[in-house]
């Protein structure tokens, strides 16, 4: 018989440390089909959670060999298949505060969530006599988002969270502001939105972590470029993330192209580029990588390219 | 045969990373595959634009494929992760969804150009395994790279989102190995493989993102690697020019050379590290190679 071997990371409220368990390969079960029979055979102390074993109800994500992953709705074989490997190595999902073994910690993260105040603040136009009504139209725009099942995966990849806990957002967070804000009911957008732009918004790395692990397939990442354009739409142009956004569409409009010497200047200002990228700079003119004389020329057809910047605004409005 | 695709460099090939300009085309020349660069391409929006306007992001990638299909060619080639993926986005969007696509034309109708959809998206790292084929590339090797320990660090765009990049797994890429150990290298395991390098926040997260390129050196030194490779200039860019600015948060010494995936296959082709532009990164990479390679 083919035997897997699965180590676990432990954790008893003190110590951690791993545990390495023998389970005979069977075809066709799922990651939580692995665990569940560790803990019945093997070892009943081992802890985790689950409950519905039907991605709803988001409580059986952990790391499995570096990446996150639902247990319930993940099947064993994709996994082996993935790390091309009999050993699999368990942990909790990361980002989290661990209770016990792979049980992570949620009441912190619903504290932050209040932050992004996730609930419909209600606008004008109903009332409790009337209701509050929705085109099919309407309804689609936070159908998306709603099928988020909490559930950490994405908080568990997200590369700008691992360095910044306290700062930064759960991306489940973003999409429960983003929720809120493009629904149609909701009367004052702008107070999910504002702490959403006050907690970091512009540190996500675009790494594109969440998006693709997400068991929901939300578009995370979508929604944060939207979060952002709805910041400036508010007035909000004037931080280094903004800033940085004109500059690429700016220079694309003038010239075609990035001018990367100006780069800085234009996220930074003078005097922040004098204190904090000088030495960056002459760095890279010392070894040739940027040429300060080079200013990028106009490119062959930028009347053709200002021509797609009109019409944009065109669609736009 | 002489396979032969339309060229999109990317602004950075243009300024910041002239060295991956320089060594992508000598390669190229070796290995005989023909590389016409776009007449008038514009900067791809770095995962920036979208952030003002994603219609504008879907259409100026939009006219460079447009132009990349007017050449006649199969294949729209770059060397950047983040070129590829908002070239493969904006291409996907247009191609799952009619009226975007036709929305999309009546910009580009005003100049002069139609997106057809006609045209693929590929990185060099693909092309080289999809089209050019391992067994070819290691007839072409004439030093192989015996001895020298590679880290290779992907990049997050060349893998994800996997709905848009799709070449691989992206929990587990084998390409970079495939190519590396094809060129006599040898592939050591280290953490943060897969990791990101922080580049499109450099600015606005600018403590974290050094952190990050801290531990992003330390991790594969650890593991005893000579250099890193990645496929990716900005990558390249965050991890070796703002390395200074890292190692002033960290008490370790950190130092890792980074050097771009056309680089190392340069080497492995006889071609010299200045011909390839090595010396032009600001951790200096060459004394590493030397100490295990007999270089031209
Ligand atoms: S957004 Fe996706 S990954 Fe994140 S908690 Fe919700 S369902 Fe899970
Ligand atoms: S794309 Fe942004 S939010 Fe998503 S995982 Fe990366 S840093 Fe986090
Ligand atoms: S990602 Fe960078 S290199 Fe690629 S075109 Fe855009 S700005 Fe230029
Ligand atoms: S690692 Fe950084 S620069 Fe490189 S591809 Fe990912 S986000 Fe882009
Ligand atoms: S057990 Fe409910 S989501 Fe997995």
């Amino acid at each position: 018989m083919e035997m897997m071997t699965v180590k676990i990371k432990r954790f008893d409220g003190r110590n951690s440390y791993y545990q390495k368990y023998e389970v005979p390969y069977e075809k066709g079960k799922t990651i939580l089909w692995l665990l569940t029979t560790i803990r019945e055979e093997q070892d009943p102390t081992l802890n985790f959670t689950s409950a519905c074993r039907h991605a709803i109800c988001g409580s059986c994500a952990v790391q499995i060999n570096g990446n996150a992953f639902l247990a319930c709705n993940t099947p064993l074989d994709d996994v082996l298949e993935t790390y091309k490997t009999m050993n699999l190595t368990f942990e909790p999902l990361k980002n989290f505060e661990v209770i016990k073994d792979l049980v992570i910690v949620w009441e912190p993260k619903m504290e932050k969530m209040t932050k992004v105040k996730p609930w419909i603040i209600p606008g004008e136009e109903g009332s409790k006599e009337i209701g509050f009504l929705q085109s099919e139209e309407d309804f689609q725009q936070i159908a998306a988002p709603t099928d988020c099942i909490l559930c950490g995966v994405c908080a568990s990849e997200c590369n700008q969270l691992a360095v910044n806990q306290d700062g930064y957002l759960e991306p489940f967070i973003l999409n429960k502001a983003y929720r809120y804000i493009v629904d149609t009911r909701d009367g004052a957008p702008e107070q999910h939105l504002k702490p959403v732009l006050e907690n970091d918004l512009w540190k996500c790395l675009h790494c594109m972590q969440c998006v693709s692990q997400c068991p929901k397939t939300i578009p995370l990442t979508d929604q944060i470029a939207f979060l952002r354009s709805a910041t400036m739409a508010m007035g909000e142009l004037d931080n280094q993330g903004a800033k940085h956004a004109y500059a690429f569409h700016d220079d694309v409009k003038n010239k075609g192209r990035l001018n990367e010497t100006m780069l800085p200047i234009k996220t930074d200002g003078l005097v922040q580029t004098a204190l904090t990228k000088i030495p960056f700079a002459l760095r890279m003119v010392k070894k040739g990588k940027i040429n300060p004389l080079h200013m990028p020329k106009q490119i062959s057809g930028i009347q053709e390219v200002r021509k797609l910047y009109e019409y944009a605004e065109e669609v736009k409005s | 045969m002489t396979l032969t695709y339309a060229f999109f460099p990317g602004c950075t090939l243009e300024s910041a990373a002239e060295e991956l300009m320089i060594s992508t085309k000598k390669v190229a020349e070796a290995l005989g595959i023909e590389l016409i660069e776009l007449n008038g391409w514009t900067c791809c929006g770095a995962s920036h634009i979208q952030d003002i306007d994603n219609f504008l992001s879907t259409s100026i990638n939009a006219r460079n494929i447009a132009l990349a299909e007017s050449l006649g060619v199969s294949k729209l080639l770059t060397v950047c992760n983040t070129c590829t993926l908002m070239l493969r986005t904006a291409k996907l969007k247009m191609d799952k969804n009619e009226r975007l696509k036709e929305q999309v034309n009546v910009g580009l109708d005003r100049a002069g150009l139609q997106y057809k959809g006609t045209v693929e998206v590929t990185h060099l790292l693909w092309a080289l395994l999809e089209d050019y084929g391992l067994e070819n590339l290691k007839k072409k090797v004439t030093v192989p790279l015996k001895g020298l320990k590679v880290a290779n660090f992907y990049g997050c765009h060349i893998v994800m989102p996997p709905d848009v990049m799709g070449f691989e797994n992206h929990r587990n890429p084998q390409s970079m190995e495939m190519v590396a150990e094809a060129l006599g290298a040898e592939c050591v395991e280290f953490d943060q493989r897969l990791a990101c390098c922080g580049f499109h926040a450099v600015f606005p997260a600018q403590k974290e993102v050094m952190t990050m390129t801290g531990i992003n050196c330390l991790s594969p030194k650890e593991a005893g690697a000579d250099c890193i490779v990645t496929p990716c200039p900005l990558c390249q860019m965050q991890l070796d020019a703002y390395q200074p600015d890292a190692q002033k948060r960290f008490d370790q010494d950190i130092t890792m050379p980074i050097i771009h995936l056309p680089q190392l296959i340069g080497l492995a082709l006889g071609i010299s590290p200045e011909e390839l532009a090595i010396n032009r990164h600001v951790v200096d990479a060459i004394p590493a190679l030397q100490r295990k390679l007999q270089l031209a």
